[in-house]
């Protein structure tokens, strides 16, 4: 309401910006579910399992910038760099609950 | 150590399911409850578009043409003085009664007391049933290492001082549960679910804020002066200037396309500053009120002669 408005801004349309950030949402949940299955099924523990997430998270942002973006995200988001950060902590607790799940499941009880 | 696979199958992944069944059922009752949501009434919807639209102009005005954004500007700055879209255009002068007392006050707090219901009272279920039944289960082990500090709250009921802090109890993976099943309950109902436990954090720090029907509150809960507001978009709207965005256009499609060097806008713009610096020295003179039609004159003269040069 007060302040200064920054042109740029006005380039994005808002609704258009929050839809995008719910499909990246959707993409990066699901996907960090199944993440989280692959790891814990794989045994992978301490710090190997964060790598796996990051590195895995990493891959899914490159294959969305370089698929679906065509390289240019700046497009769809107001940072061209917001395809590799968007949602990457939210998926972490889900990752960890199906990380711990599956370990749990397949190496401690046996 | 071993665990017996008895609590896997009878505590692990139970409390998981009922996790997840309790958060469907909190937002379909969730959605039962809030109903059809209200019609904003005519003049409250004046009010904030009177406010959007103002944004606009300030954000897109330099799309219109110089004339066509100074008729706006004078006719908004008008509209918000005299308080025309108002819902109660002559309430700034009487005290505000009790807002206890407003209907539409009291029913946004019911709402968010409703939401701040269904929030509390299932997780206060699920945590006393856990407490209840399962208190001192070691149920799963963490993948990966964490620090002393976390013994006490992750092994609570469970008395063994030799334990790794990685082997967590049952109350451990409720709440595991709780940070890792929002984004299962986006695949599953879809966003803006209202399973969202951290959402609802929100809505309750800014109840009753984007309910178009109730009335303007502020997050302490009370009711916004909107003349008051009125009046700082008002000013807002004056500081803006307008800039033709066309302005210097050819130039620019020459530059951008290689047939002028660039130093050709750098020159232009210096040019422009150098000369609305000249401009305000002369306006400063002016009284302040009247500063606004003066200086747009002498910016439409100077955009005139700038766009002779070119």
């Amino acid at each position: 309401m007060s302040g200064q408005i920054n042109p740029d801004d006005a380039l994005y349309v808002d609704m258009f910006i929050a839809k995008n950030g719910q499909t990246m949402n959707f993409i990066r949940s699901s996907y960090s579910a199944v993440l989280g299955l692959a790891a814990g099924t794989l045994g992978l523990t301490n710090l190997s399992g964060f790598i796996f997430y990051f590195v895995g998270s990493a891959f899914l942002s490159a294959l969305i910038f370089v698929i679906k973006t065509k390289g240019k995200s700046g497009l769809y988001f107001r940072k061209s760099l917001d395809v590799f950060t968007e949602g990457v902590f939210g998926g972490l607790f889900s990752y960890i609950l199906f990380w711990t799940l599956l370990y749990g499941i397949i190496h401690v009880y046996d | 150590m071993l665990l017996d696979p008895a609590i896997r199958d009878w505590v692990l992944i139970p409390i998981m399911i009922v996790m997840v069944l309790v958060g469907i059922v909190r937002h379909q009752v969730t959605v039962l409850l809030n109903g059809t949501p209200k019609k904003a009434d005519l003049k409250s919807a004046r009010e904030t578009k009177a406010l959007q639209r103002c944004g606009i102009l300030r954000a897109h005005g330099v799309h219109i043409p110089e004339h066509a954004f100074h008729a706006r500007k004078a006719y908004l700055s008008e509209a918000f003085e005299k308080g025309t879209y108002l819902k109660e255009p002559n309430a700034g002068n009487k005290p505000r009664g009790n807002v206890m007392q407003d209907p539409a006050y009291v029913e946004t707090m019911m709402d968010g007391m409703k939401k701040n219901m269904m929030n509390i009272v299932p997780q206060t279920v699920i945590m006393g049933w856990i407490n209840f039944f399962f208190s001192g289960f070691v149920l799963v082990r963490l993948p990966f290492p964490l620090t002393v500090r976390f013994k006490g709250m992750l092994q609570r009921g469970v008395e063994t001082h030799d334990m790794d802090v990685s082997w967590v109890s049952s109350l451990s993976w409720y709440f595991l549960n709780l940070f890792g099943l929002q984004s299962v309950f986006t695949l599953l109902l879809g966003s803006g679910h209202a399973a969202d436990a951290m959402r609802d954090m929100q809505a309750m720090s800014t109840m009753g804020m984007g309910n178009a029907a109730g009335p303007n509150l502020t997050p302490t809960g009370q009711p916004q002066d909107m003349h008051k507001i009125f009046l700082g978009e008002k000013e807002n709207l004056e500081l803006t200037e307008h800039e033709w965005g066309l302005e210097n256009v050819e130039t620019r499609l020459l530059v951008k396309y290689g047939k002028k060097p660039a130093s050709v806008l750098l020159d232009q713009k210096k040019a422009k500053i150098a000369k609305a610096s000249g401009r305000l020295a002369t306006a400063g003179s002016a009284s302040s009120a009247t500063v606004a039609a003066p200086s747009s004159a002498a910016a439409a003269a100077s955009k005139k002669k700038g766009r002779r040069q070119v």
